[in-house]
């Protein structure tokens, strides 16, 4: 009797456990991870500071409840794939990167169309290019409000650029050096005069030219196109030109060498995204040798995100009211000056806060207007969902050119080949 | 009255079946927590990766018939094959000098003359205990491409240019190799050390008595009483070093390059960075068959010395 009596309590256990993964996953359905139904879950990564502007929002909207989960932003990603794939388990509102949002294209049925909740009203507070980003190829179905944005701009040390016979001044710099011509001169000249790079890889400067292109590795039809694009295999060469120059680091981005070298002066430039600020006083806290100003000929940009609300979520109308506050152009400039998020909204460039705005680690310049004007000189550009493959494999080009000594043309070539290998399997 | 006592064994017989029944359930009870669990988060992955290597899918959108394409794409790849050749370089240069030191290792462990075993003991074992992704950053500080690296800067005290290892053939080899030496080789010696002492001490007083040497002794009786270990550890060391991939994607960076992606590392790539999910299923299934070759390899070796064990006695 005994026996018998385990044998229920293991049994009645045994479907405890399973019924508790069941109603889990019917909670989980409708509702994303925590919170009951009447819950705005919010999924973001990093430090955006939403929770803070969660609670103002709520105090404003007492019948509204947001759970902001913060989770690290490779997870973050992984996670939103796999509930997105699986077809439940999502936020009713996701933060995406805006380099993997383009993996996500495929997933357009997943996402609201946030032009049926009346994003139109609010596109024009918006730069056109990031707003186009988080859109469709033919601008029809838009996934998310952008939040923030990475401008890039040229870092430089003031004490190499110097040496080499340059102006330090940021104004008088830009307009010494401002076309790619002269930017290559200017590159010879810190090697010949101090012997140092004037980049610290080859990453930076390729994608700074690679950002002032037209069209990158794919039209707006998904067709790859990197092969013929004149633009491209001219960043390519531009660069090449460079390493053969002696003028490229081989200090690959976020290894030691690479912060020592921030530190040390051991390279002239950093053509740098506006939250690089952060990498640069973190890496280099004791110099006052660096500052900012325009890069030659244009900008670029590197980071920013969108917030996508999904097609499951139940309380499509309340995530998007939330939404549109909270990237809304004062709340822009909230999380500028709390967390140094980089407004997409133009408007607030104007801003007396933003416009009075210095950095005395920068030499007590306004970093913020160089970034501003950066932003206004970005490309809109298609990136297409495989474009980091392509990516990869120009970058490993280039570094066989910088470290092995290949030959720039047969390396080109290679990777060309490798890409169509690749793309086969799409 | 017959059938009464017939009855009643009858209805004996039956309840002791049925008690036998209960039995049976109640352990399959408590065993099915395992198979439940094994069921959803093992067998069913493994299952869907043979369907889904004859597919085309990216993970969101349909998926879409492709027969045997996606094993054609990876043969007439040549990195396909440079992973492969990869995994095997990496791993014999990661295994075969591991067991000879884990060998050599366990032997001086064992010697009467030795003092403080524990410790000892203990310090070898270290390694295994730690994480691989802290031992993969480590040794990328150590390999470190630039001249004041640890090795470059040991190989610039002889006049080495420095190496550049996360690009070069043999550079990256070594490295992760090194790695795969470093976190293995105190485990594989603890694994021997048990076998040797289960060597009865009778054998080397006889043998002693006899007049052998060390190196006899060495080569006649501890060598060969090892065999089963031996097996055990070139086993799990194929095994282990055909799935080596925590180590090149923590070396590279992210970066997989030519030089030392492994055949896992390279079906990772094509399925989390890149979402070419039926690729990556049928690498895993050219994966899969590889391991069961060396793995019915080493089965048919260990049987044969078993044998031959057998018919000595």
């Amino acid at each position: 009797m005994k026996k018998v009596l385990k044998a229920g309590l293991v049994a009645g256990g045994v479907l405890a456990i399973l019924a508790g993964c069941a109603s889990d996953e019917a909670d989980s359905g409708t509702s994303g991870s925590g919170g009951g139904s009447d819950t705005i879950d919010m999924w973001v990564f990093g430090t955006t500071g939403y929770e803070k502007l969660a609670d103002a929002y709520m105090e404003e909207n007492p019948d509204v409840k947001i759970n902001v989960q913060t989770t690290e932003m490779g997870d973050h990603h992984n996670n939103l794939f796999t509930a997105l794939s699986a077809g439940q388990g999502a936020p009713d509102i996701a933060m995406i990167e805006v380099g993997e949002i383009e993996r996500y294209r495929e997933a357009q049925d997943r996402f609201v169309n946030l032009y049926d909740l009346g994003a139109a009203d609010v596109q024009d507070n918006y730069l056109d290019w990031v707003w186009n980003v988080g859109g469709s190829a033919d601008g029809e179905f838009q996934f998310g409000l952008p939040t923030d944005i990475g401008p890039t701009a040229m870092y430089y040390r003031k004490d190499v650029v110097g040496e080499a016979g340059y102006p330090t001044e940021p104004e008088a710099l830009a307009a010494e050096v401002d076309t790619w011509d002269k930017y290559a001169t200017f590159a010879k000249d810190i090697v010949d005069k101090t012997g140092k790079p004037v980049v610290d890889n080859a990453e930076l400067i390729f994608n700074a030219k690679r950002d002032q292109a037209s069209e990158h590795y794919f039209n707006r039809d998904n067709e790859l196109i990197v092969e013929d694009n004149p633009e491209i295999r001219e960043a390519y060469d531009y660069t090449v030109d460079l390493i053969e120059a002696g003028a490229v680091g081989n200090m690959p981005l976020w290894t030691p060498e690479w912060g020592q070298g921030m530190a040390e002066g051991s390279y002239a430039t950093l053509l740098g995204p506006a939250w690089m600020q952060g990498v640069v006083k973190g890496n280099a806290p004791d110099t006052d040798q660096w500052t900012i100003t325009t890069l030659p000929e244009g900008a670029g940009n590197w980071g920013g995100s969108y917030l996508t609300i999904s097609e499951e979520s139940e309380m499509q109308e309340e995530a998007y009211a939330f939404i549109e506050w909270l990237v809304s152009p004062e709340n822009q400039l909230e999380s500028f000056k709390d967390m140094g998020l980089f407004p997409s909204t133009p408007s607030v460039y104007e801003e007396e806060e933003f416009a009075n705005y210095t950095d005395d680690y920068f030499g007590g310049i306004n970093t913020a207007a160089v970034f501003a004007e950066a932003a206004e000189q970005v490309n809109d550009v298609y990136k297409g969902r495989n474009y980091l493959l392509v990516q990869g494999e120009i970058m490993t080009a280039l570094n066989n050119v910088l470290s092995s000594g290949g030959d720039p043309d047969q390396e080109w070539e290679d990777a060309m080949e490798r890409i169509k290998q690749r793309l086969e399997r799409e | 009255m017959v059938s009464k006592s017939e009855k009643y064994t009858e209805k004996k017989a039956r309840r002791s079946l049925t008690e036998e029944k209960r039995h049976s359930i109640a352990g399959y009870l408590f065993i099915s927590p395992f198979f439940i669990l094994f069921a959803i988060f093992g067998l069913f992955p493994m299952l869907f990766s043979f369907y889904l290597a004859f597919f085309k899918w990216n993970g969101l959108g349909e998926m879409t018939y492709n027969g045997i394409n996606n094993f054609t794409i990876i043969f007439n790849d040549p990195i396909f094959w440079k992973s492969i050749y990869n995994t095997v370089v990496i791993g014999l240069l990661g295994t075969v000098p591991q067991l000879i030191v884990a060998f050599l290792l366990a032997y001086a462990l064992n010697s009467q003359v030795l003092r403080f075993k524990n410790t000892f003991r203990v310090a070898i074992f270290m390694p295994y205990v730690t994480s691989i992704v802290a031992v993969a950053i480590l040794f990328s500080i150590i390999f470190n491409n630039q001249s004041f690296g640890l090795v470059n800067s040991f190989l610039g005290v002889f006049g080495v240019e420095p190496i550049v290892f996360t690009q070069s053939e043999w550079g990256a080899k070594i490295a992760i190799a090194a790695m795969i030496f470093w976190r293995w080789v105190g485990y594989n010696t603890i694994i021997f050390l048990a076998g040797m002492q289960s060597i009865s001490n009778d054998l080397y007083e006889a043998a002693k008595i006899d007049g052998a040497t060390l190196s006899q002794q060495l080569r006649y009786i501890t060598l060969p009483m090892l065999k089963p270990f031996v097996l055990f550890t070139v086993f799990m060391g194929t095994i282990g070093s055909l799935q080596i991939f925590t180590e090149p994607l923590i070396f590279f960076n992210g970066n997989l390059r030519d030089e030392g992606i492994t055949v896992v590392a390279y079906l990772y790539r094509d399925a989390f960075e890149n979402n070419f999910f039926g690729t990556a299923s049928a690498t895993a299934i050219v994966l899969f068959a590889i391991i069961m070759v060396f793995s019915v390899l080493n089965l048919l070796i260990t049987n044969r010395l078993g044998r031959g064990k057998a018919r000595k006695a």
